[in-house]
């Protein structure tokens, strides 16, 4: 295919520049090094050698328009070529040529969403603050004229000897510069009994020493795509999904012990207990695929494949990317991808095809000490899986109670296509697959 | 046990380094058949020859070069500066080399040079050769830096600055040179980045180094007399700062002073002030004050010179003054 | 010793006798090597224009001939020690492009970790021994080297590069002062390229030829206008023997061009009209492949063939570059100091 030429940054603080002479023609022969144009950048006007070679099939680029770096100036290729394919592949870059707009319409949609809502995203977040700060600035500028707010010379020492032995320093004679009171004077009053207890000067804007109460204003952060994605599906989902919660208790000592055997017998092996909750909700769900559905206008959509998204915290927010397929992948390699994909959701580097087409999700904050909690059904799922974490705690066996390593599980489900037998059935089987978690190796 | 002068402490230092490692070798103006300007390296040439104890032209840089490129193949050099004064015509090697090259070349090559001699003012030798250069060298990454005020410490740490696999500063004091100190026969290695408690009390820190050590013995003797118990803490190193013993003493007295040959504006008090307050602050029962030279050029006039150097007077005072006294 | 000339010379001159000296095999992996150094900085300078490099690129391109030339003549042992102007040493070296580019870029897989960039390629085995960016403060250090080489009685020498715009600068002088004092096994290399960054050497330099100093160092001195790597090897080559075998040191005054700026910023614009023509049409490069076609019998085609391969090879390592990791931030806390005495040496 033709090779595009794009703008080049000629300086390290350069950010746009200008064609300001063509010395190529369309139909010349350009060799690598040979002298194509000259940019104007933000330091000088320089001759620009072309990286490329080929023969000259447009130029993009009107001398003296403002372009940004990178935006394509001119096409090489053979001879006879047809420029137009490269250059709507190029896309990305602002053209700055004859069809601006045109490459826009071609960009992946997350690249247009992206687009908008940096254009979007400046009038609430300028809008916000003139509402917020009169009401909250005021209490801090009406610091009250008190005594106690009087600056009493004290040195660090003799503060905090104060405070621990509950002395007003107020009370206290200073016997330093300036009547600065010092370590010597707190241990005078505390062995004399002179220093008051500070009693009474107590009040709602100062503390006991008679500063008062710092106010800091609110701050609006600028809404990130992220942020508004999650807005919105969480908004849709409270709003048009009727939900109900079942909660069951899971003892995970034989999975913690499946668990360390597996990660000390093969080679870099780390299944999490994440991973072990994973396979067997999508193995409970190959039993009940009655609760691997969602509801549609057109009736319940039953899903073909198990496909279970991931909730990965990331800095600003979460992403949930999707394992496909999961009820047929062995642990090793599902915790493989989770590991995978949970890094690369960290680095923001998933595609957004990753993060599409989930049937089913799970959530967990075990990591975090949570014991329980209850998850909101992601639009396009019928359901969601929250889980706790692994702890010690008491359990009933036999009559006896004993210790066992306890997780709880919290199935959040709609009630559109999912009923509570339904959806208890399906917990059942995913407890006693942790329960007896060789059984997640067991076919079927 | 001996005592040995602080030159003849150095002396045998390096002397006993080249014996044990003959990849050590010392360098400078004068250092071999003139036996070295303050005689630190007297007898060095006669044991060790030509090879070894070189003298060099009057070429700051160029030898203070040639030591960095010696040691990044592996030798050991000793580079002597007749006076820190004049390492500041070589500031750019050891700056931009000695104290990158290991960083720069991610790790490929290390750098295990010292540069010793006498630092800050002596006695009257005008502003351009009345310098302390403790600041220039603690501000820099990449380099460890030692003031040494006594024979013990001097052989102790010259020792270990040599085995060091880093680029190390190593300041000694050409009014010192001939003080006497114990010296064990037996050898011994000072760790780098240990402070010494020079003398210990209750009521305040003093913390100093170098040629003010003496002046600061002083004046705990003087502030004693007047009933005032000061804990003298001697650095010994500047870079790594032994904090640890500075904050241990601040929380036990409350109340610091600084005294140290050098200017005020950002200097090595400057940021052991900083520590201070922001480690010790609610033990602090007073300003940590600081007593070195005055911020001006160091005139030749004796009256004048005297009245910048930090005077065992001037430290009492402000040990009182922060004893609220 | 020729007298060295710095007229242009008009196109097609007779090819030098130095290539039509040397087999088709030398000159085509010497002109091969020229070519991977002028390709993979194209490639950079592209980076470069695409912000995927930031801060200085200073450009080798024009005086590639030197760093292959003196490359060949060098043993195992023996290093550079170069300014900031280093790509073309250390791929001349065979340090891998895709870590030369990664350094480029800060990357975590550059040659040392992403911490030195363009101005600071080292590989110590590979004798690529800097990498300097102070003009003029590698000569003292080269100078250490040579003394260690002669102290440890280990036959290695060191050849120091440095640029027409380091010669006034003191450290120049005293390193090269004690080199000459102490006999030390040491070549000096000045690469000129007719300009100090901007300011032409009729106005930097009191005298014309350079190597008049080489006396005033006790040292040996050569002067030449590179044509060709061949030429250079042979003539470094004479340098670096009398180095290694007489503890003889030399400075070489090697008169050259560089095609680009100063660094990627620099428009050149201080040149004299038809300058960078006339030199062009004496690019070692050009000549070196004049002389495989009409020496060797290469065919174009098979000339462009390599051309190709060179420039997929460097277009691999951008993309190396571009998709390697940056430094773990934890990165930056290390090799400040050495704790360990065993890290040492």
């Amino acid at each position: 295919m033709a090779t595009i030429v794009e703008l080049p940054r000629l300086s390290d603080t350069m950010e746009e520049g200008v064609v300001a002479a063509w010395r190529i023609a369309v139909g010349d022969k350009v060799k690598r090094g040979q002298v194509i144009a000259e940019i104007e950048t933000d330091k000088a006007t320089m001759e620009f050698e072309s990286f490329d070679a080929g023969v000259v099939l447009k130029l993009v680029a009107d001398t003296g328009a403002v372009l940004p770096i990178g935006a394509p100036i001119a096409v090489f290729g053979k001879e006879g070529e047809d420029p137009s394919e490269a250059l709507a592949a190029h896309g990305g870059g602002a053209s700055g040529g004859d069809k601006p707009a045109a490459p826009r319409d071609e960009r992946a949609p997350a690249e247009v969403a992206k687009a908008e809502s940096a254009e979007a995203a400046p009038a609430p977040a300028k809008a916000a603050p003139e509402k917020a700060a009169p009401a909250k600035a005021a209490p801090a500028k009406a610091a009250p004229q008190s005594s106690a707010d009087e600056r009493i010379p004290a040195s660090p020492i003799a503060r905090r000897l104060a405070r621990e032995s509950g002395l007003s320093l107020s009370q206290i004679q200073g016997s330093g510069p300036h009547g600065r009171v010092v370590k010597a004077d707190v241990e005078a009053a505390a062995a004399g009994g002179s220093g008051q207890l500070a009693g009474g000067s107590f009040s709602s804007e100062t503390d006991v020493f008679g500063r008062p109460y710092i106010s800091r204003e609110d701050q609006i952060a600028a809404p990130t795509l992220m942020r508004r994605t999650i807005a919105k599906r969480m908004v849709q989902s409270q709003q048009q999904i009727p939900h109900f919660y079942l909660t069951i208790e899971v003892e995970m000592n034989a999975a913690a012990k499946l668990r360390s055997e597996l990660n000390a017998s093969v080679d870099g092996t780390k299944v999490s207990f994440n991973d072990l909750v994973i396979a067997a909700a999508a193995a409970a769900l190959r039993k009940h695929p009655e609760c691997n559905v969602s509801w549609s206008e057109e009736g319940a959509v039953m899903h073909g494949d198990i496909d279970i998204g991931m909730a990965v915290a990331v800095e600003g927010g979460l992403v949930v990317p999707v394992i496909r397929n999961a009820e047929q992948k062995s642990l090793v390699a599902l915790s493989r991808e989770t590991r995978n994909l949970g890094k690369r959701a960290k680095d923001k580097k998933l595609d957004p095809k990753e993060m599409t087409g989930s049937s089913f999700s799970v959530s967990n904050l075990g990591m975090f000490g949570i014991d329980e909690f209850a998850a909101m059904v992601n639009p396009g799922e019928g359901a969601i899986l929250a889980v706790g974490a692994v702890a010690d705690g008491p359990a009933v066996r036999e009559g006896e109670l004993v210790i066992r390593k306890l997780m709880r599980a919290t199935l959040s489900c709609d009630h559109r296509v999912i009923d509570g037998a339904m959806g208890a059935k399906f917990l059942a089987t995913f407890k006693a697959l942790l329960e007896q978690p060789m059984r997640l190796f067991a076919a079927g | 046990m001996p005592e040995l002068q602080i030159r003849q402490a150095i002396r045998d230092a390096i002397k006993e380094e080249m014996e044990r490692d003959d990849r050590v070798f010392i360098l400078g103006e004068e250092v071999g058949h003139y036996n070295g300007a303050y005689k630190c390296t007297e007898g060095l040439l006669d044991q060790f020859g030509e090879k070894r104890v070189v003298d060099t032209p009057i070429v700051e840089t160029g030898f203070s070069g040639v030591g960095i490129g010696a040691a990044m193949c592996g030798l050991r050099p000793i580079v002597e500066f007749m006076t820190f004064n004049f390492s500041a015509v070589a500031f750019d090697q050891i700056l931009n080399n000695a104290a990158k090259i290991h960083h720069m070349t991610n790790g490929q090559f290390s750098c295990p040079i010292v540069f010793r001699g006498p630092n800050a003012a002596a006695h009257m030798l005008g502003s351009t050769h009345s310098q302390a250069f403790d600041a220039f060298y603690a501000h820099i990454p990449g380099l460890k830096v030692i003031s040494v005020a006594t024979a013990y410490d001097a052989k102790g740490l010259l020792k270990s600055a040599i085995r060091d696999p880093n680029p190390v500063i190593f300041f000694e004091s050409e009014v010192m040179y001939a003080q006497r100190g114990e010296v064990p026969d037996e050898e011994y290695l000072i760790p780098i980045g240990e402070a010494d408690i020079k003398r210990s009390g209750a009521d305040v820190t003093l913390i100093t180094w170098g040629q003010s050590v003496p002046t600061s013995l002083e004046a705990a003797k003087l502030a004693a007399e007047k009933d005032l118990d000061v804990e003298v803490i001697d650095l010994r190193t500047l870079r790594p700062l032994d904090e640890a013993a500075i904050i241990e003493s601040v929380k036990k007295t409350n109340r610091a002073v600084v005294a140290y040959h050098g200017w005020p504006y950002g200097g090595v008090g400057a940021e052991i002030v900083d520590r201070i307050q922001r480690v010790a602050f609610d033990w602090l029962d007073a300003p940590v004050l600081r007593e070195c030279y005055e911020d001006l050029n160091m005139p030749y006039a004796e009256n004048l010179e005297n009245i910048i150097i930090p005077s065992a007077e001037r430290i009492l005072s402000a040990l009182e003054k922060v004893s609220y006294r | 010793m020729s007298t060295a000339s710095n007229t242009p010379a008009p196109d097609q001159e007779a090819l030098p006798a130095t290539l039509a000296g040397a087999s088709h095999e030398e000159t085509l992996r010497m002109y091969r090597e020229m070519l991977r150094i002028r390709r993979f900085e194209e490639v950079a300078a592209r980076a470069y224009t695409r912000g995927k490099i930031s801060g200085f690129l200073h450009l080798y391109i024009g005086q590639e001939a030197i760093a292959v030339g003196v490359s060949e003549a060098m043993k195992d042992g023996d290093r550079i020690v170069a300014t900031y102007r280093d790509h073309g040493f250390a791929l001349a070296r065979g340090c891998e492009p895709n870590a030369c580019m990664a350094e480029l870029m800060g990357k975590a897989t550059g040659i040392v970790g992403g911490v030195g960039g363009s101005m600071h390629f080292f590989d110590r085995d590979k004798g690529m021994w800097g990498g300097y960016a102070i003009v003029g403060n590698h000569i003292p250090v080269a100078a250490g080297h040579a003394f260690a080489s002669k102290y440890k009685d280990e036959g290695a020498v060191t050849i120091c590069f440095l640029g027409d715009g380091a010669l006034g600068i003191g450290p120049t002088h005293e390193g090269m002062t004690l080199a000459g004092l102490w006999q030390l096994p040491i070549v000096y290399v000045v690469e000129n390229n007719r300009y100090s960054m901007g300011t032409p050497l009729e106005r930097t330099l009191p005298v014309k030829d350079v190597t008049v100093r080489a006396a005033g160092y006790n040292m040996e001195a050569d002067r030449f206008t590179v044509t060709d790597p061949m030429q250079v090897r042979e003539r470094l080559g004479e340098a670096i023997e009398r180095a290694r075998t007489e503890n003889r040191p030399t400075l070489v005054e090697i008169l050259t061009y560089r095609f680009r700026g100063h660094s990627m910023s620099d428009p050149a614009k201080y040149r004299a009209k038809g300058e960078l023509e006339a030199f062009r049409s004496r690019d070692p490069l050009e000549v070196t492949k004049r002389a495989l076609m009409e020496l060797h019998g290469m065919s174009e085609e098979k000339l462009e063939a390599l051309d190709d391969e060179i420039f997929e090879e460097m277009s691999a390592a951008e993309t190396f570059a571009d998709e390697s990791p940056m430094p773990d931030p934890e990165f930056r806390f290390k090799h400040h100091y050495i704790e360990d005495e065993s890290e040492a040496d």
